[in-house]
């Protein structure tokens, strides 16, 4: 997928791309990374997280990876190699796209 | 955690978990334990930072879910079926068309004013026809209430009114009644200090309410004993009275209110729908008397059947509890009860108005479907290549006709809301200005029932209307449409030229059924115009008096006020004469039956109609124009107790009583009722029939008796009068009224009017008919014209090679233009011969509504058709100008 990748399917990959997750999990991590700006509520969080699994971004994991601290979730998701790709591909475009804007806004002129 | 926190999660859990259900069923089963708990989770971490937070993320969480909802349906269809969804595409589609419209505004705008005006015609005429026959009486179970009356035929009467002493009868034996009442209209003077008031009203016995299922919603009704034979002077208040003079206050009850110069009491107040028949503005006790001497026939009925009761078994049963009146003291069976259906009798003077109606306001809605389907099918001929692009990119013929039947449905909703607009507001202009028109008891009203009806007309509309392009696609020639490329001008396909040919023909057929229609309907209306009602209404100003029995207790002091007010109108510079009677043209019936004298008693159930009998003065015929055809008028100093009794005669009497005698002048009858008086009356003179139930209805044996004939103790309370003029109908009014005023101030004027306004009003519902007839046949002219005109365009656009080369090798413009005219004719000849078999069938339905015009009238269909043939010429000749402007060669070389 080159292009326009959704905000929180984003921010749920990158997250995800630290360690594995459960659902709050992610969306205290997806708060911290942008400052609180972006909250996944409860119902797109998990909509998103159906999304990414039929894409095969993402895959739910049999068991907790580790002792919970939290008993309430059961279900915990790891990012997947082409979910990997797919998030460095975004990346990429977000890099060029920044590149061809600094570019054209440097060539406007600074007028420092 | 304090109780209030408690309750708020609580609250919060339980809206977040009810708010849930929205989303599609395998989300909830797979992520719901897992969506709760996250937001009970966090939904703990804001409560902590206060009650705003908490709330503002509950708002937030439940919000997300109604967001989010729709699109996670759509995403599971679309993982359903490889398709795209129907609603998605029916949006996509919608918008599509709104887009395509936009760039053909004049055409789009043509098509929703066609159909908007059916739409218009059809949701008013339904207004009126749900106001006349669909809409129940406002009471608790309408269905149960039936109409009562008595018949006579051999009194050449259906409805007689009901016999006081008969009702009662029914009342005691029939059994499948809940409970039964009477009525009788009644008008009275309410005086007080602001003046005299003339006030309709009801006489009702004591059951009435009962019977209808209304309870006052002030006070009382009457008791049994006030409705007895003994007059109790009681009155229950109608809404609308208590309203405009007592200003609604509640402690109306057990003031006293003066009626007819008599103290009445105030017992109670109805409930607004309480107004049946209409116009009633109080209710006073009827005071029947079961053992009255003497038949009189005048009141209605109205009964309430017991659950489940029929309105067949309750007409035997009320056959059956009649019985004894038929041993008792009528043997020969003359008057029988009869019942119907309360709706069905109250509608049935309009059925055939009713009916036309409905029909006329779907042809027009049917043509404008016509006219629009064309031009659809047109629009959908030009866009043959999108559409074959579309289908050869795999769209299915399916989604392409589901993509045309939207387009359809798009201009339909539009038009609606439009249609459905004017049409409320032809409704309220018809209440406003149409009101004395209707029957009292018609509530036309613009509800619920009228937009239901509406949105299934636009639904139909665009079925039928987007039905013919939506096949047409269906059959597209994919290669032929794409291949042939702007090649296709050469020639118009075939099958869609058909279709649109069909169209046209389908709207000249229906369009002269309206035509004609209006034309037969108009012709009957201008024979109503020019039909002689038998007396001369021109400069002749009419109006009612009725003098209280408290005022006036004796005929002779009646007739004394009378006398002296003609004699003071006759004085009155400018007036010619003036009489009085005690029915006007129109107005009130008094019957009664008659024998010629030396004819035998009439026997057992042999014809004995009634007759219509007027107590009138000397100058009342010349007052009113009324032409003597035989021997003179009366004077009023002749007769007298000795004397014989001079009565003038209509011809229909004079044929019913002496069918073989020339001049019936100096022939002699008497009174012929329950009791055979001995009163010979003498016919003087013979005079023409006044058409005295209206111009459509024959008038029946009717005689004018000498109303001031010294001796007849006959009452005078209410009179007519009427008085002829040359110096116009206000000076007179006023003049009138001053007269009046000076004899009795308490004395109100009843019923002012022209004899040529009571003339016109007596067939106004046939005028109003004709009317909007008529305004259907222009609207029906115009879209057939409209659409012979859009035929015609296409065909020359299409044409215009074959033309440039037909004058390209010499054909002259006159040549061009006869053949464009000729399709165009072409088609109307078509339309007629298949409209004409089925206007003759259609227009018989309406033959009841006619006079003086017979249903298959060769002039009118002629007239239609010529105005057909002419108008479609005219309208063909815009297009044929056009192509005989070709130009052969830039025509040859674009092609």
């Amino acid at each position: 997928m080159p292009s326009d990748m959704r905000r929180h399917w984003f921010y749920i990959l990158l997250s995800l791309a630290e360690r594995d997750r459960h659902g709050s999990g992610i969306v205290r991590d997806v708060l911290e990374l942008t400052s609180g700006e972006l909250r996944l509520w409860p119902v797109t969080l998990y909509g998103s997280l159906d999304e990414l699994r039929e894409h095969g971004w993402i895959r739910e994991l049999g068991a907790a990876p580790e002792p919970d601290e939290d008993r309430g979730h059961r279900r915990w998701f790891r990012i997947t190699p082409q979910g990997r790709r797919a998030l460095v591909a975004e990346m990429e475009r977000m890099r060029s796209l920044v590149a061809v804007a600094q570019r054209r806004v440097a060539g406007i002129g600074d007028p420092s | 955690m304090t109780g209030g926190a408690r309750r708020r999660r609580r609250l919060a859990e339980r809206l977040f978990r009810a708010a849930l259900r929205v989303l599609p069923a395998d989300m909830r089963e797979r992520d719901g334990a897992e969506i709760e708990a996250l937001f009970a989770h966090e939904s703990e971490d804001a409560r902590a930072s206060g009650v705003p937070r908490h709330l503002a993320f509950v708002i937030g969480a439940v919000w997300d879910i109604l967001r989010r909802a729709p699109y996670e349906h759509w995403r599971r269809r679309g993982r359903r079926r490889n398709e795209d969804s129907t609603m998605r595409s029916f949006i996509a589609d919608l918008r599509f068309a709104f887009r395509s419209f936009g760039r053909q505004p004049g055409a789009t705008a043509l098509i929703v004013l066609t159909l908007t005006l059916g739409v218009a015609a059809n949701t008013a005429v339904f207004a009126i026809v749900d106001g006349l026959f669909l809409r129940p009486f406002p009471f608790p179970e309408p269905g149960r209430l039936v109409y009562l009356n008595e018949r006579a035929p051999t009194w050449n009467l259906e409805f007689t009114g009901i016999n006081y002493p008969d009702f009662h009868t029914w009342r005691e034996r029939a059994s499948t009644f809940e409970s039964m009442a009477l009525w009788a209209e009644t008008s009275v003077n309410l005086a007080d200090a602001s003046g005299a008031e003339r006030v309709q009203g009801l006489a009702v016995t004591y059951d009435f309410p009962k019977t209808l299922g209304i309870r006052p919603v002030l006070g009382r009704s009457f008791t049994k004993e006030e409705d007895g034979p003994t007059p109790s002077r009681v009155v229950v208040l109608g809404y609308g009275l208590w309203q405009t003079r007592f200003a609604g206050s509640r402690d109306v009850v057990g003031q006293p209110l003066r009626i007819n110069s008599r103290p009445y009491t105030i017992i109670g107040v109805l409930p607004r729908e309480a107004d049946f028949p209409g116009r009633a503005q109080f209710w006073v006790p009827l005071n029947g008397d079961p053992n009255q001497r003497g038949e009189s026939y005048g009141y209605d009925g109205i009964g309430r059947l017991k659950p489940g009761v029929t309105v067949e078994q309750a007409r035997s049963d009320l056959l059956r509890a009649h019985a004894p009146i038929w041993t008792a003291r009528d043997s020969a069976r003359v008057v029988s009860p009869r019942l119907d259906g309360l709706r069905e009798q109250f509608g049935s003077n309009f059925r055939a108005m009713g009916k036309a109606l409905g029909a006329g306001a779907l042809l027009v809605l049917l043509i404008a479907c016509a006219n629009v389907a064309g031009a659809m099918l047109a629009r959908s001929i030009f866009r043959r290549r999108e559409i074959a692009i579309r289908l050869a990119l795999g769209a299915s013929a399916k989604r392409v006709g589901r993509q045309l039947i939207t387009e359809s449905l798009a201009l339909a909703i539009v038009a609606g809301l439009a249609g459905t607009l004017i049409g409320r507001w032809l409704v309220r202009l018809l209440v406003t200005f149409g009101s004395d028109q209707l029957p009292p008891w018609v509530q036309l009203q613009f509800g619920v029932r009228t937009i239901v009806f509406a949105v299934l007309v636009i639904v139909a509309t665009a079925l039928v209307f987007g039905l013919a392009p939506a096949l047409q696609a269906r059959r597209a020639d994919v290669t032929g449409s794409l291949v042939g490329g702007a090649g296709t001008r050469a020639s118009v396909g075939i099958p869609q030229r058909r279709m649109l040919d069909a169209l046209v023909v389908i709207e000249i057929a229906l369009a002269l059924v309206l035509l004609a229609g209006s034309g037969l309907l108009v012709r009957a209306y201008g024979t109503l115009r020019n039909m002689d009602p038998g007396f001369r209404p021109d400069g002749v100003m009419t109006f009612q008096l009725a003098l209280p029995q408290a005022k006036y207790p004796s005929a002779v002091a009646q007739r004394r006020f009378y006398a002296t007010l003609t004699d003071r109108l006759t004085a009155t510079p400018g007036v010619q004469s003036a009489g009085v009677v005690t029915c006007l043209p129109f107005g009130c019936h008094w019957g009664m039956f008659l024998r010629a004298e030396g004819a035998a008693p009439p026997a057992r159930n042999s014809s004995n109609p009634v007759v219509l009998a007027r107590y009138a003065s000397a100058h009342y015929f010349e007052a009113m124009g009324i032409r003597l055809v035989h021997g003179r008028f009366f004077t009023d100093a002749e007769g007298g107790p000795t004397g014989p009794h001079p009565v003038v005669i209509n011809e229909q009497l004079a044929k019913q009583l002496w069918p073989n005698v020339a001049d019936p002048v100096g022939k002699r009858m008497i009174w012929n009722g329950d009791t055979v008086s001995t009163d010979w009356m003498t016919v003087v003179g013979v005079v023409r029939d006044v058409r005295h139930y209206g111009l459509v209805k024959p008038m029946i044996g009717g005689l004018y008796k000498s109303a001031f004939e010294a001796d007849t103790s006959q009452s005078l309370e209410s009179l007519g009068i009427a008085v002829r003029s040359a110096t116009g109908e206000a000076a007179v009014l006023a003049a009138a009224r001053a007269i009046v005023r000076e004899l009795d101030p308490e004395l109100p004027l009843i019923d002012v009017r022209s004899a040529q306004a009571a003339v016109n009003r007596s067939f106004a519902d046939r005028r109003t008919i004709a009317f909007v007839f008529a305004a259907f046949g222009g609207i029906a002219l115009a879209l057939a014209l409209g659409g012979i005109y859009a035929v015609l365009s296409y065909v020359v656009g299409r044409r215009r090679q074959e033309i440039g080369i037909r004058m390209a090798l010499g054909a002259q413009r006159s040549q061009v233009i006869g053949l464009v005219v000729r399709q165009g004719l072409r088609l109307v000849a078509i339309g007629v011969v298949l409209g004409l078999p089925v206007s003759l069938l259609a227009l018989r339905e309406i033959s009841s509504l006619l006079v003086g015009v017979s249903a298959r009238d060769p002039l009118t269909y002629a007239a239609a058709i010529a105005l057909l043939a002419a108008t479609a010429a005219l309208s063909a000749l815009v297009p044929a100008r056009r192509a005989a402007g070709v130009d052969p060669k830039t025509a040859l070389v674009e092609g």
